[in-house]
C-alpha cells in the first residue's frame, strides 16, 4: 500500500506541474543561495585565516607566560634552544622561527616614528613568513648587523629609500636606552598597516644585542602543515609546548578579533538558515493547502470509499516529500554549480577591511561537504514535515462536507 | 444499539432530519424521513433539485451525520460506530457512484477500479483478476491502462461503476449517475447496473431525476422539500 501511495503522490505532484516547478524553484533557489553563501563564508573565513597567519603570525606562537599581556622586554621564552629543538623534532610542525619584539622609535634625517622593532632569524624566517616575498624594493636580510627592512608606508613617513640611514632607539631590558644606526636594505609591502607602517625588521642577533638579551627571544612562531591545526584545541601540541613557564597559543587566541568574526559568520549563517527555512516551510504549507483545497471533492470521495485519514495524510506528506526531493535536486544543482564557477573565477569585492583583515584579492568560495550536506538534508526534512499540517487537515475532512463545499 | 431488523433490510432510517447552518441561516435539507431499504432492491430516489436527495443519500451511507434521527446500516446504529468502523464499513459494504464520475485523475483505469481492494488488502494477483473481470463486464477492458482524461464521459462512468461493484459490496449508492451522460449512454449504463443487480443480488440505491433511471428502477421514492411524498411514488 505504501509503495502505491508513493507512486500516487509522485503523480499528484505533477498534476499541476507549473506550480510544482515554481515551488521547487523557489525552495531550490533558497537552498542554492544557502549553499553558495556557506561556501562564500568558508572562503572568506579561509581568506581571513590565511591573511592573518600566512604573512607573519604563523599558525601558533610560543611566549613566556605573561609576555602577551605586558609586552615586557625581560619576559623572554624560557629555554629557547630546547623549545626550538623540540619543535624541529615534532612531526606536526612544518616550520618554526624565533623573534625578538620591542617598542622602538625610528628616526630618519627628517622624521621620527614609533615602531615595533622585530628581530628576525633570516635563515628560518622565509619558511614561515612572507617577509622575504614581500620585499618591494631592495633586498632581504643577509645577516649584516646594519640591515633594516621597513614597510613602504613607514618609508613614506620617514622619507626613506633603500640605502638611507635610520636610527632605531629601544629601551634595554636593564632599563637603559640603546640606539643603533641602520641602513635601509629593503622596503616591503604586506598589505597590512601593522607591518607596513609600524614595523622595522632587523637581524635577530642585532636586536638581541640592542635590547641586552643576547641569545634570548620573545616569540617562537610555528607553522603547521594546515592552518586549521592552529585552531584545533584537541591536539597534544598545546600541552607539550606550554612548558618551562612558556605558553603555546594558536591563531584564534593570537588574533581573537578574527576568531570572533568567524564565530559571527557562523551565527549569521545559522540565523539566515533559520529565516530561510521558516519561509520555505510556510511556502510549502501554503502550496499544499492550495492543492488540498483544489482536491476537496477528491479527498471526500477517497474518504467515502473507506480511505483512512492516516492514509490521506500520508499521501499529502508524500507529495510534500516529492516536492522536497525536486527542490533539493534543483537547489543543490544551483548551489553547487554557482560555487564551482565562482571557485574558478573568484569574486572581486574591491578592497575592504574586516576586523583588521584587508580584503584586496578575489574571494574564492570553498565547498566543505562536511558542512554543506546539512542544507539539502534540512530542506528535505523540513519541506516534507511541512506536509504534515495540510495532511492532517485533508485526513480530517468530512466526506459529505468536502464534496458539498467543493461543488 | 442493535435493532430488530428483518434479515432483508440493508438500511433502516428513522426520523431523519438534516439541517445545515453553514452561513447562520438554517437550511432544512431533510425534514423527518423514515425509510427502509431492502436487500436486492434497485430503487431510485427522485425529486426536484434541492429536495434533499443527495443529503439523504449521504446520511444513509454514513457519509454525513443526521441532525436528528437514527440510521442502522446492516443492523448497526451508525452513531455508535467509531470513525474507523464506519470507514471500514463503507469500504467493505458500500460502493459509490458519483454524478461527476470522480475517478482519481492520476490513476489509470485499473488503479481506479482496484483502489477499494487495495484498501482492503486484497493480494495483487486477485485484484488484477477481479479488475479485468469487471472491466470485461462493463465493456471497457481495452482501456485498462488509460488515465480517466483519455476516456469519454460514458466510459468514465462505467469505470466508476466498476470501482463501485468490484469489491462485491452489499449496497451500491449512486448519486445522479447519469446526470452528465447522453440518453443512449445512460440507458446502456443503467441496463448494465440492472444486470449486475439481477445477477449478483447487489442492492442499488439511486438519486436521480432522470426518466431513464426511473424507467429501469424497480421502486421509486419521491422526495419533496426534504420529505417522502407518499402520494407521488410513481412506481412500486
Amino acid at each position: 500500500m505504501f509503495g502505491r501511495l508513493v507512486k500516487f503522490a509522485w503523480r499528484s505532484t505533477w498534476r499541476n506541474g507549473r506550480r510544482t516547478v515554481i515551488t521547487g524553484l523557489a525552495v531550490g533557489l533558497g537552498l542554492g543561495s544557502m549553499i553558495f553563501y556557506e561556501a562564500l563564508m568558508q572562503g572568506m573565513g579561509a581568506y581571513m585565516i590565511q591573511t592573518t597567519t600566512n604573512p607573519w603570525m604563523g599558525d601558533a606562537q610560543i611566549h613566556r607566560n605573561g609576555f602577551m599581556d605586558t609586552r615586557r622586554i625581560d619576559l623572554t621564552v624560557e629555554r629557547p634552544d630546547s623549545v626550538l629543538f623540540m619543535l624541529r623534532q615534532d612531526s606536526t610542525v612544518s616550520a618554526c622561527t624565533p623573534r625578538i619584539l620591542s617598542p622602538a622609535s625610528a628616526t630618519s634625517t627628517t622624521e621620527m616614528k614609533p615602531v615595533t622593532l622585530i628581530g628576525v632569524d633570516s635563515e628560518t624566517d622565509p619558511a614561515l613568513t612572507m617577509l622575504e616575498a614581500a620585499i618591494d624594493t631592495g633586498s632581504y636580510l643577509s645577516g649584516d648587523s646594519t640591515e633594516l627592512i621597513i614597510g613602504y608606508k613607514l618609508a613614506d613617513d620617514l622619507n626613506a629609500v633603500p640605502g638611507d640611514v635610520i636610527v632605531i632607539t629601544v629601551a634595554r631590558a636593564d632599563s637603559g636606552l640603546s640606539s643603533s644606526m641602520f641602513f635601509v636594505s629593503g622596503i616591503c609591502r604586506f598589505g597590512s598597516d601593522d607591518l607596513d607602517r609600524y614595523s622595522a625588521f632587523v637581524n635577530l642577533n642585532t636586536a638581541g644585542g640592542m635590547l641586552g638579551i643576547p641569545g634570548d627571544v620573545h616569540e617562537i612562531a610555528v607553522r603547521f602543515p594546515e592552518s586549521k591545526t592552529g585552531a584545533d584545541t584537541t591536539i597534544a601540541f598545546w600541552s607539550e609546548f606550554s612548558i618551562f613557564g612558556n605558553s603555546a597559543l594558536g591563531w584564534p587566541e593570537l588574533a581573537p578579533q578574527v576568531s570572533a568574526m568567524l564565530n559571527m559568520v557562523d551565527l549569521g549563517m545559522a540565523v539566515t538558515a533559520i529565516i530561510l527555512f521558516a519561509l520555505v516551510v510556510f511556502g510549502i504549507v501554503n502550496s499544499l493547502f492550495m492543492s488540498v483545497y483544489e482536491r476537496m471533492y477528491e479527498f471526500g470521495v477517497m474518504k467515502a470509499l473507506g480511505t483512512r485519514p492516516g492514509t490521506i495524510g500520508t499521501m499529502v506528506v508524500l507529495e510534500a516529500f516529492w516536492i522536497a526531493v525536486i527542490s533539493t535536486v534543483i537547489g543543490s544543482a544551483i548551489g553547487l554549480l554557482t560555487v564551482w564557477i565562482t571557485s574558478k573565477t573568484g569574486i572581486n569585492f574591491g578592497e575592504f577591511d574586516v576586523s583588521g583583515v584587508v580584503f584586496d584579492k578575489p574571494l574564492y568560495p570553498i565547498l566543505k561537504l562536511s558542512r554543506v550536506w546539512i542544507y539539502p538534508l534540512f530542506t528535505l526534512i523540513l519541506t516534507t514535515a511541512a506536509g504534515i499540517y495540510p495532511g492532517i487537515h485533508a485526513g480530517r475532512l468530512n466526506p459529505a462536507e468536502a464534496m458539498r463545499k467543493s461543488l | 444499539m442493535e435493532m430488530n431488523m428483518v434479515d432483508n433490510d440493508v438500511i433502516v432510517a428513522e426520523g431523519i432530519v438534516k439541517t445545515y447552518d453553514d452561513s447562520g441561516v438554517p437550511v432544512h435539507a431533510v425534514r423527518g424521513v423514515d425509510y427502509t431499504l431492502e436487500k436486492g432492491e434497485f430503487t431510485a430516489i427522485t425529486g426536484p433539485s434541492g429536495s434533499g436527495k443527495t443529503t439523504f443519500l449521504n446520511v444513509l451511507a454514513g457519509l454525513d451525520t443526521p441532525t436528528e434521527g437514527k440510521v442502522w446500516l446492516s443492523g448497526k446504529l451508525i452513531s455508535e460506530m467509531s470513525g474507523k468502523e464506519l470507514s471500514n464499513f463503507r469500504r467493505d459494504h458500500i460502493g459509490f457512484v458519483f454524478q461527476a464520475y470522480n475517478l482519481f485523475p492520476v490513476l489509470t483505469v485499473e488503479e481506479n477500479v482496484e483502489y477499494v481492494m487495495l484498501l482492503q488488502g486484497i493480494p495483487p494477483a486477485e485484484r488484477h483478476d477481479r479488475v479485468m473481470d469487471i472491466l470485461e463486464k462493463v465493456g471497457i477492458a481495452e482501456y485498462v491502462g488509460r488515465l480517466p482524461r483519455k476516456l469519454s464521459g460514458g466510459q468514465q462512468q462505467r469505470v466508476a461503476v466498476a470501482r463501485a461493484v468490484v469489491s462485491h459490496p452489499s449496497l451500491v449508492i449512486a448519486d445522479e449517475p447519469t446526470a452528465n451522460l447522453d440518453s443512449k449512454t445512460s440507458g446502456a449504463l443503467l441496463d448494465m447496473m440492472r444486470k449486475l443487480n439481477e445477477e449478483t443480488g447487489m442492492t442499488f440505491l439511486f438519486s436521480t431525476h432522470d426518466e431513464i433511471v426511473m424507467q429501469r428502477a424497480k421502486k421509486i421514492v419521491v422526495l419533496r422539500d426534504g420529505k417522502i411524498d407518499e402520494n407521488a411514488s410513481p412506481k412500486e
